[in-house]
């Protein structure tokens, strides 16, 4: 069975983006796969000593909660969905989770502030990248804010 | 140090020995009666004996014949113009108008020194004072000081006042002080690869010609606190094993279950636990720790993850400077003004907990509509999750070490009344954790950062280097007049000027640099006592919450929140920190100047 890979973190876009891979998932009778991929360094602005081990535990466990939380929200849809953790960079992990051949696409979502990891440019530049690398389609999960929130 | 020049030293040393060590030894009681106590004895016996006393004399340094015997001998001070003591300044005696130097030597750590004269008629007396930062300076003694001292007077001259000369080694240290600031501030480098590049170079200019020289590496060395890098490495072994017993999650998961959904008494316990648990550890340490499971409690409670984690910044911040060993800060102004844990514990935590009140009300008021915004979750599995990722790890680790902590605790408190400097206590409190809880060699290059241990290494070389060649001086004396030399518009300036470079700079460079300036403000200004040290504290740590590069918490913070997915912008957090950093720098400023 086809998998859909669907890359979350938490926040409000990443809701979007997972809605958005839970419809695809729902029209192509597929499975979704959840991807939390992080790095821990942010470590590097400390002088002060902590042991890395520790804090990709501690982040570990985070990512395995926000994960929980979409794979119940597909749940809830009907939808059922697998979720995996990644250290590392975002661009090369994604690229080597995505060259699984059971994944026949890859829902990101758009940049939704200045905060985000990638620009748009970048975005569109590493879908390209992921689609000449792994014959995976990406789609773009779009992004609205929600006036009265 | 003393060292001998000239060509008449010979027969002056062997007179000088004769004089002062032989003819008081063969003419004294003792030798007098020890030939008459022991008749017995052949008077040849007895010569041997004297012998053997004076070749042991002369084996014993100069300064302790000189203490021991009726020399005279000239001491005196070199201070620059603002009465600090300037060291390992090289003194130059001319004797009887000798064109070359008779003596040369140099003034120890409190810039004092002191020549012991060889015996014979002195006529004449100079003396040449110079130094690599300073201009040269040079004294005659006056007909009746050289009557003094061919008396046999031990004499003692004023201070000598040296004027700063600024060099080209002057520029040279000021400008690689800015760059490595700049480099940790841009984040072009690590901020320990900045600094050691700065104190490398620094020492390379130094070999470049007298008019780069800006110190030696046995002058640079010396400008290492060993008891701050002692202190930070014993808390990093002690703190480390604590660290992964899973004690902040546990603490903040029951935090969690106590306010039973009433968020706003959530944020309270929240805060209360990470300012308790920053001031006793360490706040990043805590804020790395609590963060991850307060991202996951609000997401459960359903409410946004900021609004739990930045009053949580907020307090780490203002917590960290109730002890000794909350904050860096604290660790290198209690080393420097030698404060120990009492003192903070006495003269700062009162004015902690006032400031942490006041803040945990402003926060209420501003997240006031996140807290009613409950939208608890009911699945189990996450709940499920939830505590998992809560529960103690480690136990029996947590109990030993928690143990070793406390006593460590105990021992900073009571330790002082037996002189034992918190160094000590931290390196004994580390060594008996890892007896207790682990004997693994290894687990000492696990817990330690050796990076952030060269960082302050390095650091303290590069604003020894801008002590040295007057820079801090030049911006201590700028304050002073500023200041006009009232206390009160100081420990406002403190305050108020660190927290606001705060914005700027990173706080650990900021106080090591301002440290001497505020040692030299304490002395100048008459009933300073602490509490510009005090200030210097304050300043820095509530200075912190003006901006997100404000304090390393802060950015390690961002950093989880953003991985979360819940970023922390620069200008959300200054929304809600600049306010609360100038509410707690006033209250911090009001609560100085009346403890003080």
């Amino acid at each position: 069975m086809a998998k859909i890979l669907c890359a979350i973190r938490g926040g409000e876009a990443s809701v979007q983006t997972q809605d958005a891979a839970i419809e695809l998932a729902k029209k192509q009778e597929s499975e979704l796969l959840y991807l939390f991929v992080f790095d821990i360094d942010f470590m590097d602005k400390t002088e002060r000593a902590f042991r890395r081990d520790v804090i990709a535990r501690e982040m570990d466990h985070m990512a395995e909660f926000l994960l929980l939380m979409a794979v119940e929200r597909a749940k809830e849809q009907g939808v059922k969905s697998t979720m995996l953790i990644r250290h590392g960079k975002l661009r090369e992990e994604l690229t080597d989770v995505a060259n699984d051949p059971q994944i026949s696409h890859l829902v990101l979502g758009r940049p939704a502030d200045d905060e985000s990891f990638f620009t748009l440019d970048e975005l569109q530049e590493l879908a390209k990248e992921i689609e000449t690398k792994t014959q995976t389609t990406v789609i773009f999960a779009e992004y609205s804010i929600d006036e009265n929130n | 140090m003393l060292r001998r020049t000239g060509v008449f030293d010979e027969r002056r040393l062997i007179t000088g020995v004769v004089n002062t060590v032989i003819n008081p030894i063969v003419n004294s009681k003792l030798v007098r009666n020890f030939e008459s106590w022991l008749p017995q004895f052949e008077k040849r016996m007895g010569w041997l004996f004297l012998l053997a006393i004076i070749l042991i004399s002369l084996l014993l340094p100069a300064t302790a014949l000189a203490q021991e015997s009726d020399q005279k001998s000239l001491t005196g001070r070199l201070v620059d113009l603002q009465g600090q003591s300037i060291q390992e300044a090289k003194i130059l005696v001319f004797i009887d108008g000798h064109s070359a130097p008779d003596y040369e030597f140099e003034t120890n750590h409190d810039g004092v020194f002191l020549f012991d004269f060889p015996a014979g008629d002195l006529t004449d007396l100079r003396l040449e004072m110079s130094h690599h930062h300073f201009q040269t300076v040079s004294w005659d003694a006056t007909v009746e000081e050289l009557a003094a001292l061919r008396e046999g007077t031990a004499l003692r001259v004023p201070d000598f006042e040296m004027e700063r000369r600024i060099t080209v080694g002057f520029w040279a240290a000021t400008l690689v002080f800015i760059a490595v600031l700049a480099l940790i501030i841009t984040e072009r480098l690590h901020s320990t690869i900045a600094a050691l590049l700065g104190a490398g170079l620094l020492l390379i200019i130094s070999l470049m010609g007298d008019q780069l020289y800006i110190f030696d590496f046995e002058r640079a060395i010396g400008y290492v606190d060993f008891n701050v890098i002692f202190l930070v490495m014993g808390m990093m072994i002690i703190v480390g094993t604590i660290e992964h017993t899973g004690i902040f999650q546990w603490i903040a998961y029951q935090a969690y279950r106590i306010s039973r959904g009433k968020i706003w008494l959530l944020a309270v316990i929240l805060m209360l636990f990470t300012s308790v648990a920053s001031a006793l550890l360490d706040n990043v340490t805590t804020m790395l720790l609590m963060a991850p499971i307060s991202i996951q409690i609000a997401l459960a409670l359903g409410i946004n993850p900021l609004a739990l984690l930045i009053p949580e910044m907020l307090a780490s911040n203002v917590g960290g400077i109730a002890t000794l060993i909350g904050t860096p800060n604290n660790i290198l102004i209690g080393s420097y003004a030698g404060l120990g844990f009492t003192d903070f514990l006495n003269d700062l935590t009162p004015g902690v907990l006032i400031v942490q009140v006041v803040v945990t009300v402003y926060v209420l008021l501003i997240f006031r509509s996140d807290y009613r915004l409950s939208d608890e979750t009911d699945s189990r599995d996450l709940l499920n999750l939830l505590k998992e990722n809560a529960r103690i790890t480690e136990p029996d680790n947590l109990r030993k070490a928690g143990i070793v902590f406390i006593g460590t605790l105990l021992l900073f408190v009571f330790g002082e009344n037996f002189h034992l400097v918190p160094a000590v206590t931290a390196m004994i409190g580390a060594a008996i954790t890892l007896v207790v809880v682990s004997s693994d060699v290894d687990e000492i290059f696990r817990v330690v950062d050796w990076s952030t241990l060269l960082f302050f290494i390095a650091l303290f070389m590069i604003v020894g280097a801008v002590q040295e060649v007057g820079l801090i001086s030049m911006i201590a004396v700028g304050i002073h007049k500023l200041v006009a030399g009232n206390l009160l518009a100081a420990i406002l300036a403190v305050i108020w000027g660190t927290g606001l470079m705060c914005l700027l700079v990173p706080t650990i460079p900021l106080t090591a640099a301002l440290l001497p300036v505020v040692g030299f403000l304490t002395q100048a200004i008459p009933g300073a006592g602490n509490a510009l040290y005090y200030g210097l504290s304050m300043g820095s740590a509530l200075g912190a919450n003006n901006s997100l590069i404000g304090a390393t918490n802060n950015m390690v913070t961002a950093g989880i929140a953003k991985r979360a997915g819940y970023p922390i912008s620069y200008r959300s957090f200054i929304k809600v920190g600049f306010p609360a950093a100038l509410i707690s720098m006033f209250l911090g400023s009001l609560y100085i100047l009346w403890k003080f």
